[in-house]
C-alpha cells in the first residue's frame, strides 16, 4: 500500500483499516443475504414448477452444499450455504478491492469536496474499475480452481459434464487440477474486464445523473 | 489539520452511498452483453449437423419463456439479461444502503448509551 501511495505518512491508517473491514462486512452481508434470498427462491420456484421431478440442474448444487436437495427443507439449507459462500467470498473482495484501492479510497467519491456531514448527507460512491476487476477476479478465480479441485478430490471429475461445459466459454478449461488453473487465470481476465466496464458504465451513470440534478 | 481532513475523506468514501439508478443500469447492461455472449459464442462453434447446439443453456427456456439458443434467442436473452441484472444490481444498492444507514443507526445509538 505504501508504494502505491505517496502521501501515506499522513493518512489515518488505523482508520482506513477499520472502515475496510466496517464496508467489507457490510459488503459480505448484502452479498449473502441477497444470494441466500436467490437460492430459497429458486429453490421454491423449482418445486412449485416440477413437484415431485425437480431438481435436476439445481441438484447438483449438493455437491458444494452438504445436506441441499430442492425440497422445502433443502431451501433453507441452500439458503445458509449461499449466504455462506457467498458472504466470504464478497467480504474477502472487499478486503482485496481495499488493499488495491489504499488511500486512494477518498479519490472515489462524486465530489471532490468530501461531504459536510459524511455520516448524514453521504457523497455518492463511484467504482475503481481497476481494484475492482482485481478484487472480484482473484476471488472468482480462486473460487473455480477451488471447485475444480474439489470435485478432481471426491473422485467425480470424470463424471462432472456440467461443469466441463465451462470449456465452451473458457478455452484450455477441464476438470482436473491443471485444467482448473488454466480456467481460473482465464476467468481472471474475462471477469477483470467485466468490472472494467461495470464500473465505467456506473461511473458514467452517476456522472450524467449528478450533473443534471 | 492534514490529519482531519484525511480522516474526513475516508469516513465520507466510508458511508458514501451507492447510486442505485447507476448500479441498476450497469449490472443490467452487464448481465445483458454477458447473455448474448454466452449464447452467441455456442452458436458460432462449429458443430455437426443436426447436432444439438446449447442443449443445456437452452434449458433455460423453463425459467425465461421464449429464450432459445438461436440468434433470435440472443436479443431475446439479452433483455432477459438486463432485467435481471437490473433487479439484481438495483437489490445489491438498495440493500448496501439500508445496511448503512442501519449500522449507523446502530452505531449512534450505541454512542448515545456510551455517554449516558
Amino acid at each position: 500500500m505504501k508504494a502505491m501511495n505517496h502521501d501515506v505518512d499522513r493518512v489515518n491508517l488505523k482508520l482506513l483499516k477499520t472502515a475496510i473491514r466496517f464496508n467489507a462486512r457490510i459488503l459480505g452481508l448484502t452479498a449473502g443475504t441477497l444470494a441466500a434470498v436467490g437460492i430459497y427462491i429458486a429453490t421454491q420456484a423449482s418445486i412449485v414448477k416440477w413437484g415431485g421431478d425437480s431438481g435436476g440442474y439445481l441438484g447438483l448444487l449438493a455437491i458444494f452444499f452438504p445436506g441441499y436437495s430442492v425440497s422445502s427443507i433443502g431451501a433453507w439449507v441452500g439458503a445458509f450455504w449461499a449466504f455462506i459462500y457467498f458472504g466470504t467470498c464478497s467480504w474477502l473482495s472487499y478486503r482485496v478491492y481495499g488493499k488495491v484501492l489504499g488511500t486512494r479510497i477518498s479519490a472515489l467519491l462524486l465530489s471532490p469536496v468530501p461531504a459536510a456531514n459524511p455520516v448524514l448527507k453521504p457523497s455518492t460512491l463511484r467504482l475503481h474499475g481497476v481494484s475492482l476487476g482485481v478484487a472480484i477476479g482473484s476471488i472468482a478465480a480462486l473460487c473455480l480452481f477451488a471447485s475444480t479441485v474439489w470435485l478432481v478430490v471426491r473422485g467425480t471429475a470424470g463424471e462432472s459434464v456440467h461443469a466441463a461445459l465451462f470449456s465452451n466459454y473458457i478455452p484450455g478449461y477441464s476438470v482436473s487440477i491443471m485444467g482448473g488453473l488454466w480456467g481460473a487465470i482465464e476467468l481472471f481476465g474475462l471477469v477483470f474486464l467485466a468490472c472494467l466496464l461495470l464500473a465505467a458504465v456506473y461511473n458514467k451513470v452517476v456522472k450524467i445523473r449528478h450533473k443534471t440534478s | 489539520m492534514s490529519r482531519s481532513i484525511r480522516d474526513h475523506e475516508i469516513l465520507s468514501a466510508v458511508f458514501a452511498k451507492m447510486d442505485v439508478v447507476a448500479m441498476s443500469v450497469a449490472v443490467g447492461s452487464l448481465c445483458s452483453l454477458l447473455f448474448f455472449l454466452a449464447t452467441a459464442v455456442l452458436l458460432m462453434q462449429t458443430a455437426p449437423e443436426n447436432y444439438p447446439v446449447g442443449e443445456h443453456l437452452s434449458d433455460l427456456s423453463d425459467y425465461l419463456p421464449g429464450y432459445s439458443v438461436s440468434w433470435a434467442g440472443t436479443l431475446i436473452g439479452a433483455c432477459y439479461g438486463f432485467l435481471f441484472g437490473a433487479l439484481a444490481g438495483f437489490s445489491a444498492a438498495l440493500y448496501w444502503n439500508l445496511t448503512h444507514y442501519f449500522a449507523l443507526g446502530v452505531m449512534l445509538i450505541s454512542s448515545a448509551q456510551l455517554a449516558d
